[in-house]
């Protein structure tokens, strides 16, 4: 018998089949080529394939927009918004709209085509963090900006077009859908317990441990109770705080660790797929953001969502979480 | 300048993409490596699924032999189970229930055809008259609220290795969160307006025409104006009604001609692309304490189809805002445009 079981939070319900888990060899995984290194615009010597450089960490004595630097932001050259204008709200009959005002920007990981974020060094990784963190300050200064996403897309299944190491932030001019979800779920939560949810979900969870992949002094990483997807992980700060961009420099170092540490893992227990990672953090000018509490959603990309999904907003997840934690808490990986 | 629409129903922003024009063309998918599996669903091959829970077959012909023009079938690896009671209940911080429902597999012909589109019309009301039903039969168990009837078409839309057309319907022991962010949408926007948003949607998209892709007997179908998919398709009857089990005979062909108008229209302009579709209709309301006794005013049902033409990344699973890269009046006038 599968269990339907309820995301505290959002309360949303998913399938999740506790009687003949798929094991992680049973999905099909494509493989990960690399085709586009001829003029990729996001190797070292091609920068002025960008867009101009809003951010980099690039050795003394290089100048922007050349050869030289380890992370290097540049806006998305096809940007889902655009940075310049006003906000400008309307109504069409029932229908409401607004001008796309946003920003988009890349974080090119590192300057070699071949090197994946499994691949960079822990310092590496800290680079990324720091440097994502100091464009989500940037950006929060923005007043026309709500929300800030952070993410990253690995792999032609989770939707990357540029095979090249990069994450993406994107500033949104309002609080999206499901951010908005997440907020008043945690909030309702915290005026009634008096508590944040997050911080209990890390106490059951390191109570039951059947969940947990890893943990280090800042992190722990688990599957969720609720997960959406087989094998999806979080990531969670063990000390409070809404906001990642705000991590403290010991929290980045611990970050890049395990986030390593995790996507290793996955590389190894799931034969290399693709998969999305989501910041999921408090927008900065909100009263409820005292419930919430930032952390990394991981989701390697296994099955495809079809009509049932769409419909109801239900999902099936074909490996409980108990049982995908232990395959990926036993992964012998040296980061 | 891409533009921020927002969905009158459930208030979901997407971002329409209006740099770079589009075509069909852009979107033409690279054939499917495809593994053709045994079929299962043809006629003669009754013994390969589990025993038949409805038919349509003539009076003489036996339950699970050749002869049936529609069989309906329990999923042979059902995503929920049938047997057993609800039991719910709380584990810490987390809740929990067994895994009940029922799933079911509609196969809409005997013979080995892989688009519904290219059924004829008597076998897609045929199909219609079946959804309606198991619905009402399903309504009949109480541990039940709801039905979704819904297709996969083609891998990318989770069709699997097996092409012969069918649809599916999995009953569940509640609402699911899709259709209750619609039915709170739409009651809001009653409680406002004392209008169904959707009566409201349909005179507004008849006036405005630029979304709209048909206009037949009793239904429109129209490019949704925040389409979350490039060449997304809303099909509504234009008399309202909160659920598709009330509709006439004459008004379940008509449903049928729309259909196969409509996904002729997707098969020709994209190429024969895959594509789910989804019934949206009003939960069972039984009469109870604190039962939701306006359901019949705030809803209107439809049917959402979605060709699967670009993939969901990182964004949209954490935001719920979608990207589309295709204006959906571009959409609209390549579907009208497209000659079938």
């Amino acid at each position: 018998m599968s269990q339907l079981r309820r995301d505290p939070i959002v309360g949303r319900w998913v399938i999740v089949n506790t009687e003949d888990p798929k094991g992680p060899n049973e999905f099909e995984v494509a493989k990960h080529e690399f085709t586009q290194e001829a003029n990729c615009p996001f190797c070292a010597g091609n920068e002025k394939l960008t867009p101009p450089e809003v951010d980099a960490i690039r050795t003394k004595g290089t100048q922007p927009d050349t050869p030289g630097w380890s992370v290097r932001v540049v806006p998305n050259k096809f940007p889902a918004l655009t940075i310049e204008g006003d906000l400008n709200r309307e109504g069409v009959g029932i229908y409401d709209m607004s001008n796309g005002i946003g920003a988009h920007e890349v974080i090119i990981e590192n300057p070699e085509h071949r090197k994946t974020f499994t691949d960079l060094s822990a310092e590496q990784i800290k680079d990324v963090i720091d440097t994502s963190c100091r464009r989500a300050i940037s950006l929060t200064g923005d007043k026309r900006f709500k929300y800030i996403l952070l993410f990253k897309n690995y792999g032609v299944d989770a939707g990357a077009s540029l095979e090249h190491g990069h994450a993406q932030l994107i500033a949104l001019p309002m609080i999206p859908k499901n951010a908005h979800e997440e907020l008043n779920g945690a909030h309702r939560y915290f005026e009634f317990h008096e508590r944040c949810i997050y911080c209990d979900i890390i106490r059951q969870e390191k109570q039951e441990k059947s969940r947990i992949i890893c943990e280090n002094e800042s992190f722990i990483a688990f599957c969720p109770f609720v997960s959406r997807f087989p094998f999806q992980v979080w990531i969670i700060a063990k000390t409070h705080s809404p906001y990642f961009c705000h991590m403290s420099e010991k929290e980045k170092i611990s970050l890049s660790k395990i986030l390593k540490d995790v996507l290793l893992r996955i590389k190894v227990v799931l034969n290399d797929p693709s998969y999305n990672f989501i910041f999921h953090t408090s927008p900065l000018e909100i009263r409820q953001a005292e419930g919430f509490h930032w952390y990394v959603e991981l989701m390697p990309k296994l099955t495809r969502v079809a009509g049932f999904e769409w419909g109801s907003g239900f999902y099936i997840v074909p490996t409980d979480p108990e049982t995908a934690a232990g395959y990926l808490k036993q992964a012998s990986v040296t980061t | 300048m891409p533009q921020l629409r927002k969905d009158p129903i459930i208030g979901r922003w997407v971002i329409i993409a209006t740099e770079r024009a589009k075509r069909p063309d852009n979107f033409k998918q690279k054939a499917e490596i495809f593994t053709e599996r045994p079929c299962p669903f043809c006629e003669g091959k009754e013994n390969l699924t589990p025993p038949e829970i409805f038919s349509y077959r003539p009076p003489h012909s036996a339950p699970n032999n050749a002869g049936w023009q529609l069989r309906v079938v329990p999923s042979i690896a059902p995503v929920l189970r049938i047997e057993g009671e609800l039991d719910r209940h709380g584990q810490g911080v987390y809740d929990l229930m067994s895994g009940i429902g029922a799933h079911e597999i509609i196969i809409e012909t005997p013979r080995h055809i892989a688009n519904i589109a290219d059924l004829p019309a008597e076998d897609i009301s045929r199909t219609i008259f079946c959804y309606i039903e198991r619905i009402k039969d399903l309504e009949k168990d109480q541990r039940f609220k709801y039905v979704l009837i819904f297709k996969n078409y083609g891998l990318a839309a989770g069709g699997g290795h097996v092409r012969h057309t069918r649809s599916q319907l999995i009953a569940t022991p509640v609402t699911p969160k899709r259709v209750k962010e619609k039915l709170v949408g739409s009651h809001k926007y009653f409680e406002y307006h004392e209008r169904c948003v959707f009566c409201d949607m349909i005179k507004q998209e008849l006036n405005q025409k630029e979304r709209l892709i048909l206009d037949i007997d009793g239904f429109i179908a129209i490019a949704p104006f925040a389409s979350r998919f490039p060449f997304e398709v809303t099909i509504l009857p234009k008399k309202h009604s909160c659920d598709i089990t009330h509709l006439t005979t004459q008004e379940r062909m008509e449903l049928a001609k729309t259909l196969k108008i409509v996904l002729t229209k997707l098969k020709v302009c994209l190429d024969d692309p895959p594509y789910n579709y989804l019934i949206h209709t009003a939960p069972f309301r039984r009469p109870k304490p604190g039962y939701w006794k306006t359901i019949d005013a705030d809803f209107h049902w439809h049917i959402e189809i979605s060709p699967r033409l670009t993939r969901v990344a990182g964004f949209e699973w954490g935001t719920g805002f979608y990207i589309c890269p295709m204006q959906p009046e571009e959409a609209a006038r390549f579907l009208r445009e497209t000659n079938i």
